[in-house]
């Protein structure tokens, strides 16, 4: 198993920097049953995956269920990777949002959602260097996040991190469909330039 | 097909919901509207990737450290999960197959061995009558067949009486499998029964074998309908035809 980095000229879809190309070579080898290299692949994806879905689900228990499904559906899809598709992180960062906005509109956790006090989740401590590079990540998208038009800026975050439909974004918004759909493209345009995503 | 302004979306309107695509905003006779005009559009198809990378810098800005046990129930569910084959192009030439059983499922190690526990679960290999094979052999391939039919979809659930519940339901196949870990062993021959729920009638779709070193064997339970969940209760030796306690998980599919 090779999980060293490989130098940043690879040719290929960049979303960010980081170690993405061996996220895409420890994702082939998992396409092959390397229990190893899916080991490796958690400690790169359980933190985006488990953080994104909280963002969405908010619920923690139900939040670690589905992080628990995500990951355990890219060991069972891993064959159906394809770098020339994009990049493994957005991949299952794909699959990890859908699969949260669909717990959130399944009808049983909306009572559940109603219904339960959220508690804080238990959280590891991080690694320093992770910790950095998500801060920075973090940094990064939130500044994008500001220069956006008001509009923009909620309609993507309510759509994005509400898991909301949107008609739902439109509603809440008190905003007409057609405005909404427009303003998310033209928001996205905005955020992909500024956060240097190329593709 | 519903009418009513979804169908009455003209090309142009398709091109501008890239981004509500993306987001996975879009839902019903509108995504599968956009899906379709999506493959003929290799421009939107790249604007769509350009979106979902951006949307990952959105994901990767509020990555947060999971719960400390995740990590070794991801990997124990991992070992007992058989993967997807590649999609390939072409069909395998027909002389590939095994000319001497055709009833043999030709099954990769992973699969076997799920599809052995299954039955043994089920309790079909019990003696070594040529019946008794047959049927094993037959509760393998519907085992396997379940787990690799393209529609299988996975859920895991906590249970409430602890650990959790892992199931594989293909609606193609009218079945699904289920696996538990931690659920903690029934006294007085109780036993964990299966129920495909709909609204609000239940039907028996089976018990689950007893917990070995805290899990229960892979279940095959055929019968499932559209619009079944499945859920599991705690029932007398035998089990019951209707569930007379509430279940300790319920999973949607």
């Amino acid at each position: 198993m090779s999980t060293q980095d490989v130098p940043g000229s690879r040719p290929g879809p960049r979303a960010l920097p980081g170690r993405e190309a061996d996220l895409a070579e420890l994702l082939t080898l998992v396409a092959r049953g390397d229990e190893a290299a899916f080991e490796a692949a958690y400690d790169r994806l359980a933190r985006p995956v488990f953080g994104l879905i909280r963002k969405v689900v908010r619920d923690p228990a139900q939040s670690e269920e589905v992080a628990q499904e995500v990951l355990l559906e890219v060991w069972r899809t891993a064959s159906r990777f394809d770098v020339v598709r994009g990049s493994a992180m957005t991949w299952v960062m794909t699959i990890a949002h859908r699969r949260a906005v669909d717990r959130v509109r399944s009808a049983s956790a909306e009572t559940q959602r109603e219904h339960k006090v959220s508690v804080a989740a238990a959280v590891a401590p991080d690694g320093v260097a992770e910790a950095v590079e998500s801060r920075l990540d973090a940094e990064r998208v939130r500044s994008c996040l500001d220069s956006l038009t008001e509009l923009q800026r909620q309609s993507i975050t309510l759509a994005y991190y509400g898991g909301y439909t949107y008609p739902e974004v439109a509603s809440l918004l008190s905003t007409a469909l057609g405005t909404i759909k427009t303003r998310v493209r033209d928001g996205l345009i905005r955020m992909r330039d500024c956060m240097g995503v190329s593709w | 097909m519903k009418l009513g302004r979804h169908v009455r979306l003209g090309r142009h309107d398709l091109h501008g919901l890239t981004g509500v695509y993306a987001l996975d905003a879009l839902t019903g006779p509108d995504l599968d509207q956009y899906e379709h005009h999506l493959h003929q559009c290799p421009p939107c198809e790249n604007e769509v990737r350009g979106f979902r990378e951006t949307g990952t810098g959105l994901a990767l800005a509020v990555a947060a450290s999971p719960p400390p046990g995740l990590r070794e129930r991801v990997l124990a569910a991992a070992s007992v999960t058989r993967q997807l084959p590649p999609e390939v192009r072409q069909a395998p030439p027909a002389r590939l197959r095994p000319a001497r059983s055709p009833w043999l499922p030709r099954l990769a190690a992973a699969v076997a061995a799920a599809a052995v526990a299954a039955a043994v679960a089920l309790g079909v290999v019990q003696s070594s009558t040529q019946h008794r094979l047959d049927q094993a052999q037959a509760e393998n391939r519907s085992v396997a067949a379940v787990l690799a039919a393209p529609d299988a979809r996975l859920a895991v659930r906590r249970t409430t009486a602890g650990g959790v519940a892992t199931v594989v339901a293909s609606q193609s196949r009218h079945a699904l499998i289920i696996s538990t870990s931690g659920l903690p062993a029934l006294r007085g021959g109780k036993v964990y029964e299966l129920w495909f729920v709909s609204g609000q009638t239940a039907r028996r779709a089976g018990l689950l074998p007893a917990p070995a070193a805290g899990r229960t064997a892979p279940l095959l339970a055929s019968g499932l309908a559209a619009g079944d969940g499945v859920a599991v209760t705690v029932e007398p030796a035998g089990g019951t035809s209707h569930p007379t306690t509430t279940p300790i998980v319920v999973v949607p599919l």
